[in-house]
């Protein structure tokens, strides 16, 4: 359990985030303090060029007034420098050509004892002078650092004009020790760093992730049946705001689809129950007496006619779930269906109706296609589409059928025109809700009567086709019912099919 | 007509069995597949009237046992699966007939008279029904000596109800003659073309030979 618990903090972003924090800010602190000690060495050692080159050319002007470089102006001129260098270790070691040597070191105070700090022989030895500046004079040398001495080299000349080798050097032992001050101040610095980079990092990645939690918490406290409350907004428009945002938008469509659901459900119950409580209740008053044979006939009628609309019903519910469920083969699985063929049998079936009504039922095709699905579930979208518009189409009035293709030549359109009642604009988005009946059929007068799912059922079946059902709508003018079903191309000769 | 039922719900059995009794058939009823097929040995029917969804041996399997035994009985099938996929697959299997719950009772009894009628086949030049007579080769429609002029569908409508007279011809078996889909809708689309084939053959006579049948539909009877 414990184990479990210090997993998944190890797996939380929050700890993840502290690590990584941790990690970048250590790396660019010792990328920084190497840097800034690495250019204090340098600004350090060139500073100590800079003193020895001076001395150097001071050396040199003073050998070129002397006329050996064991004279006493000269040692004593060289005493007073290594005294005045004594804390670095100076030294400088001349040689001439007849090695003849002065070496001079620098001393400590007025303590005459003498630190043998650069054995000379050592020195001069551990030195190569390319064998071309043995006899000339060169204006500048390179420093060079030996035994943690740094050391430059020259070729002088003597009053004479004989050449003397000078070698002015220093110890670098101030500057290793200032450089080791900086690496225990650098040291010192990690190890804050080390401490305060995670601290710091946990409280930072603390501040971001702490919105993720009340998102979490919000989300936990949701249930399917109380969807009202939403994810908090803390305005900041960062990218927390806007997941807050995206999911509810989502609990919103989820909330709706559960609402839709609720209704259907609600509806469904009311349709199916009504006519099942006057089945029942039709045949228990049947019952309760004796009653002549006329009666019986007439109650039981009744109940036969009863249970035809609860049959009608439940095929229209079952329809409509059979088309849901399908929508993804209805097209594979389709067979080739020519339109003009389902809208002239559906044409034939109404225009006795429409007549008896006195409603012109009309058709007119334009330009013929085929299309791929289920030849009975499009007759089905033809058959409500003409029954719909003839029931809110009053007599007298006209019911055009039109059949063409689209202007990108890939989808059948089929209209239903009618001269009818025509739908509002509010009723527009609920006229496809199953059980929704507009105003005007909620009277359920004989013409108009119907179970309300006829819309839904047609919108299920377009879909499944991968088509678009659609209406424009004047009150009072009527209303027009689009249908756009995408056309089948097959790669078969096209004349196979339209036999 | 010797009829066996296999049906498991209790209910809609012995109503079947009753009904068709009454009719004038010979039924017998069971409600498992396996006894149906050993009853099917032992005995000859003319009809089978088969459920799809039986709790032992499913209708189909009943079915295939039939068809490999070559047992000359005509099958129709009753089923709550109502999708047109399982129609075509339910008459591939070798059924005469599919009818899908629920029914309407005319409609059954119309089915199993016309199955039977398909498999004798007597060809027929002309229907007749009391003083109404249909000529099928001239399509020529008389009542008495009084001919009749009919548009093409009320000619077919008047056919179908003569070729099932003294039946009742149900709404959604006249759709399905007249225009080969079954509305499912409220508006009766069957009415008008009813009323005007009623007006046209009435013209002159008493006697209306065409009768509603509440619920159900029309039926054609001799004057």
């Amino acid at each position: 359990m414990s184990f479990e618990r210090i997993n998944a903090t190890f797996r939380s972003l929050r700890f993840r985030l502290m690590l990584l924090n941790a990690i970048v800010v250590l790396l660019a602190s010792m990328g920084t303090l190497i840097g800034l000690r690495a250019g204090m060495r340098f600004a350090l050692v060139h500073e100590l060029d800079q003193i020895l080159s001076e001395d150097l050319e001071e050396i040199e002007l003073d050998l070129a007034a002397a006329g050996a470089p064991n004279s006493s102006t000269l040692s004593s001129q060289l005493d007073r420098k290594a005294r005045g260098h004594v804390e670095h270790r100076w030294f400088v070691q001349i040689r001439d050509m007849t090695d003849i040597t002065t070496a001079i070191e620098g001393k400590r105070g007025s303590d005459a004892s003498i630190d043998r700090l650069a054995p000379s022989e050592i020195l001069w030895q551990s030195i190569n002078v390319p064998s071309e500046l043995e006899h000339s004079s060169i204006e500048a040398t390179v420093p060079m650092t030996v035994e943690g001495y740094r050391l430059f080299d020259r070729i002088g000349k003597l009053s004479d004009n004989s050449p003397v080798r000078i070698r002015v050097g220093a110890s670098m032992n101030l500057i290793d020790r200032d450089l080791t001050l900086i690496d225990r101040i650098i040291g010192i610095a990690f190890g804050l760093g080390l401490v305060i980079a995670p601290l710091g990092g946990y409280w930072l990645a603390g501040r971001v992730t702490r919105p993720l939690a009340t998102i979490i918490n919000t989300a936990d406290r949701l249930r399917p049946e109380e969807l009202n409350e939403r994810l908090p907004m803390r305005g900041t428009g960062d990218e927390l705001d806007h997941l807050s945002h995206t999911l509810n938008l989502l609990l919103d469509r989820i909330a709706n689809f559960l609402q839709q659901r609720k209704d259907f459900l609600a509806n469904a119950a009311h349709e199916l129950r009504t006519p099942l409580a006057a089945l029942r209740s039709t045949a228990e008053v049947a019952m309760r007496s004796q009653r002549s044979a006329q009666e019986y006939q007439e109650l039981l009628g009744t109940i036969v006619e009863e249970s035809e609309s609860l049959e009608l019903l439940v095929n229209q519910l079952l329809l409509l779930a059979e088309t849901e469920a399908d929508a993804e083969t209805l097209m594979m699985t389709g067979e080739p269906v020519a339109l003009v063929e389902l809208i002239e049998r559906s044409c034939d079936m109404f225009v006795g109706v429409a007549e008896s009504r006195s409603i012109e039922l009309r058709y007119q095709i334009l330009r013929s296609s085929i299309v791929k699905g289920n030849r009975h579930h499009l007759r089905q979208v033809i058959n409500n589409l003409i029954d719909n518009s003839l029931k809110f189409t009053p007599a007298g009035g006209k019911v055009d059928l039109t059949l063409d293709i689209d202007m990108s030549n890939t989808m059948a359109c089929f209209s239903v025109q009618d001269t009818g009642v025509g739908i509002a604009i509010d009723e527009k988005p609920r006229l496809f809700d199953r059980f929704y009946r507009g105003d005007r059929s909620r009277q359920r007068d004989a013409v108009t009567r119907g179970t309300g799912l006829g819309l839904s059922i047609c919108q299920a079946i377009i879909k499944g086709h991968g088509g678009t059902l659609s209406i424009e709508s004047q009150i009072g003018r009527g209303s027009c019912f689009l249908v756009s079903l995408p056309i089948y191309q097959p790669s078969v000769r096209q004349d196979e099919l339209t036999d | 007509m010797r009829i066996l039922i296999v049906e498991d719900d209790a209910v809609l059995g012995a109503v079947l069995e009753k009904g068709l009794t009454e009719v004038g058939h010979v039924c017998q009823w069971t409600q498992s597949g396996s006894s149906a097929v050993h009853l099917l040995g032992i005995q000859n029917f003319d009809v089978l009237i088969l459920d799809l969804m039986l709790p032992d041996l499913p209708g189909l399997e009943v079915l295939k046992q039939l068809r490999q035994d070559k047992r000359d009985v005509s099958v129709l099938v009753l089923t709550a699966l109502g999708s047109v996929d399982d129609r075509v697959h339910g008459l591939n299997s070798g059924a005469d007939d599919y009818l899908v719950k629920p029914f309407a009772f005319a409609e059954l009894v119309a089915r199993i008279v016309a199955i039977e009628r398909r498999k004798t086949k007597t060809p027929v030049t002309e229907l007749q029904a009391g003083t109404l007579t249909i000529e099928l080769t001239s399509r020529l429609v008389k009542r008495g000596e009084k001919e009749i002029e009919l548009t093409p569908t009320e000619y077919k409508l008047l056919e179908f109800l003569m070729r099932n007279s003294d039946q009742v011809a149900t709404r959604r078996m006249l759709c399905e003659h007249l225009w080969e889909s079954d509305w499912e809708g409220v508006t009766n689309v069957i009415e008008v073309h009813i009323n005007r084939l009623r007006n046209k053959l009435n013209k002159g006579f008493e006697i209306d030979m065409i009768h509603t049948i509440r619920g159900s539909g029309y039926e054609l009877r001799a004057d």
